[in-house]
């Protein structure tokens, strides 16, 4: 009798039951990493063994960390890309050191080779990672409960009673309750019955959403990625110099910087065009912070397309202008005093506002160059000038002792000759290159608006009609901001199910009663990562309910929640 | 069975890491300079000639010129138009504006007119240069880029100088990004001859 009722399993099946019920199908497949490759070719092992090498966690966050560290020198060293004038400084001022630091390519930290070699390999460590681990949960989010193991009484929490039904419709009761609990359930079919003889069992399975978190963390974690290549594949960044009065139109000729993504051309620009009315810069007047700004405000009209309904609007810092799914932001500004240059034979060469860069940005105090080139060969005008907004002079030396152009005045010194403008060669508008020229002899020059200095020997004059502001503009376009965003977002929602939700089983198993009638229920549970807590409750509620379930007075449900020794049995708990 | 699965998904995942790896370092190494000669157009250098039949039609542009004249494009058609945006404080399109003199007395008189965009730039600096330049053709004032930003939309004028060539139905020719020289100038005016 007690043959047929149970037969004895072959050793290695209960050893995968033992398995099935005490591991979660996430943890199995990990210890899979642990056999080794056949010893076919080596170079393919060694391959494999590199591969595996790369996609590790522990690579990974080596990369990252070397990505981290390697960004140090980008933000401490000057770099080509964003300050040219300040690389050459340092060239100056550190002979012997600069050219080192040049091949190791510090300079240009994020271009330079090493660089891309770690977030390439990064970006092959995490999605080698990533995308493995993707498939493996969602096999083990498909994965039916395993079977209802022989011994439940050998589970962290287990409880039992007799029940007056045969053991198929008390098990019948126990699923329907697990059922309404929203348990994914198997019941034990047809070829159990080899296995398991008279007895039935259901197993219960809840949780999954813990599953689905930790997919959902992954792919977005791939999301964030792509996004980011999204952007730098098919973004952009711009600046342009804005002096009051002018306008501009976003096209690669109009602009000062154009930075294009690697399959973004010119012509995939917006035509948004847009004029620089008024800025406006206020500084506190008194106290400690006197001379800090207090606001600014680039008062801009634009339009999104030619033909296109003009608007106005302010822009300010962190309030950039949205057009056209572009961003438009201030990021710097300065004093362009309006000059006026007469030549030798009284015609007017020149007559703009000049940009003039802040040297000191707590005074702005400016430098700047003007450059008149003449009608005749060997007339050119030039001036190297310092721009102060609100002059003092201090021994004889021109300063400036506060930001707000309340008492301006500009220093000249003159050059005459020729700029070498004619020969085609590209300049800098903002130096002077005196090698064709000569001081003109009263330099430096001190002007207040309005004032018109007559160079000696009839060369010619200059004079300082008045003083415009301008803005420096950060033209955005990022596709993959938003979408980065979200999968930020997306990814830690996963995190905290995966962290918060767990993965619990219960298992009911009913044998017929030694009586002859009726049958003795088991119910065991059993969970992985019970971090927060509260299965014990849960279960004891569970199995209260289900021994409810059976007919009125005749269940006796004695539960009998195992003490501490019995987690032991749990392997990686 | 399981196994031999898991090494699939091993396999396709490296194959794609791979991919994307060489796909990313290839588009970050190439400087985006390829350039080639496809069925409506030729590439050479600076200068592209669209091939007649194949051009695009150039926006009626309007603007005001330096001395404060009305100018349309339209009303230069019937006639080979050589627009050539500049600036004052560029120097190759100062190095380059005594070929477009040399250019406009030569074939001004054979039905082509010569048209300048002055970008970011003020009509005083610029009519000082035109003048000591011996340009006569005029210019738009253009300091704002508007002129540029709506050609764009047809051919790339991505620099300042840019030449543009546009034949007698209004079309575009051929366009020279940068300083032109004599010669290629010459050929691209006869290529603008050939219209449909």
């Amino acid at each position: 009798m007690t043959d047929t009722r149970t037969p004895q399993p072959p050793p290695e099946s209960v050893a995968e039951e033992v398995e099935a019920a005490h591991s979660f199908s996430g943890a199995k497949e990990e210890r899979g990493t642990g056999r080794t490759a056949e010893p076919t070719a080596a170079s393919a092992g060694w391959l494999r063994w590199g591969w595996r090498q790369l996609t590790s966690m522990r690579t990974a966050l080596v990369l990252l960390f070397l990505l981290a560290v390697g960004s140090i020198p980008g933000s401490v060293l000057p770099q080509q890309g964003t300050d040219p004038g300040a690389v050459q400084q340092y060239f100056a001022s550190h002979p012997g050191l600069a050219p080192w630091l040049n091949h190791l390519g510090l300079f240009n930290v994020f271009a330079a080779p090493w660089f891309a070699a770690i977030y390439l390999l990064l970006f092959a460590s995490l999605v080698g990672c990533v995308v493995p681990r993707t498939f493996r949960l969602v096999g083990a989010a498909r994965t039916p409960p395993p079977r209802a193991p022989r011994n439940l009484a050998r589970l962290p929490q287990t409880s039992s009673y007799s029940s007056t039904l045969p053991p198929e419709a008390a098990v019948d009761g126990a699923a329907a309750v697990l059922a309404g609990q929203r348990f994914r359930l198997r019941r034990s079919g047809a070829d159990d019955r080899q296995r398991d003889g008279a007895s039935h069992w259901v197993s219960a399975e809840k949780g999954y959403l813990r599953e689905v978190g930790n997919l959902l963390f992954h792919l977005s974690l791939l999301g964030v990625l792509l996004s980011i290549a999204a952007g730098g594949l098919f973004g952009y960044k711009a600046d342009k110099l804005l002096v009051e009065g002018q306008s501009f139109s976003d096209t690669t000729a109009a602009l000062d910087e154009f930075h294009p993504g690697r399959l973004v051309s010119g012509s995939d620009l917006p035509p948004f065009s847009m004029t620089l009315n008024k800025f406006t810069a206020n500084y506190i007047q008194s106290g400690q912070s006197r001379g800090q700004p207090s606001n600014f405000d680039a008062d801009v009209s634009y339009t999104a397309s030619p033909g296109a309904a003009p608007g106005t609007y302010h822009i300010r810092i962190n309030d950039p202008l949205s057009v056209d799914s572009l961003k438009v932001y201030l990021i710097g500004h300065g004093y362009a005093p309006e000059f006026k240059v007469t030549g030798a034979n009284g015609q007017v060469t020149y007559d703009q506002a000049t940009p003039f860069i802040p040297a000191n940005t707590g005074t702005f105090q400016s430098d700047g160059v003007v450059k008149a080139p003449g009608t005749a060969t060997g007339t050119d005008l030039g001036f190297m000038g310092v721009f102060v907004p609100t002059a003092i002079s201090v021994g004889g030396t021109l300063d400036s002792i506060f930001p707000a152009a309340d008492n301006p005045a500009v220093s000249l010194i003159g050059y005459t000759g020729n700029l070498g403008m004619n020969s085609g060669v590209p300049q800098s508008v903002y130096q002077l290159d005196t090698t064709g020229m000569t001081k003109v002899s009263g330099s430096p020059h001190l002007l207040a608006p309005g004032q018109t200095w007559a160079l000696p020997g009839g060369k010619g004059s200059v004079t300082f009609v008045g003083v415009k502001q301008w803005v420096s503009l950060a033209i955005t376009y990022d596709p993959g901001q938003m979408p980065a965003l979200v999968c930020g977002i997306l990814a830690l929602a996963g995190l905290l199910l995966s962290f918060f939700v767990r993965r619990r089983r219960v298992f009911v198993r009913a044998v017929p009663a030694a009586s002859g009638s009726g049958s003795v229920v088991t119910v065991g549970g059993l969970t992985r990562s019970d971090a927060g807590g509260g299965f014990e409750e849960e279960f004891s509620e569970l199995a209260a309910e289900i021994a409810a379930a059976e007919p009125a007075g005749h269940s006796e449900p004695e539960p009998s929640t195992k003490p501490e020794p019995s987690k032991q049995s749990e392997p990686g708990a | 069975m399981f196994k031999a699965k898991r090494r699939t998904v091993v396999t396709v995942t490296a194959a794609l890491a791979v991919l994307l790896a060489g796909a990313l370092t290839v588009t970050l190494l190439t400087s985006g300079n390829g350039k080639a000669s496809d069925g409506n157009s030729v590439t050479d250098g600076n200068s592209v000639t669209y091939t007649a039949g194949h051009r695009p039609l150039a926006p009626d542009i309007t603007g005001t010129s330096l001395t404060g004249t009305a100018i349309k494009l339209s009303s230069y058609r019937g006639k080979t138009v050589v627009l050539n945006f500049w600036g004052s404080w560029c120097a190759p399109c100062r190095g380059e504006a005594g070929v477009l003199a040399l250019l406009d007395k030569q074939y001004g008189a054979k039905g082509v007119a010569f048209l300048g965009d002055d970008v970011g730039d003020t009509p005083a600096n610029a009519l000082a240069f035109t003048r000591g330049a011996g340009i006569s053709y005029p210019s738009i004032s253009d300091q704002g880029y508007a002129v540029v930003a709506q050609l764009s939309q047809v051919v790339p004028v991505s620099d300042t100088p840019t030449t543009v060539v546009i034949d007698k139905t209004g079309h575009v020719a051929g366009t020279i990004i940068g300083a032109v020289n004599y010669g290629e100038m010459t050929t691209l005016l006869h290529d603008a001859e050939v219209t449909q």
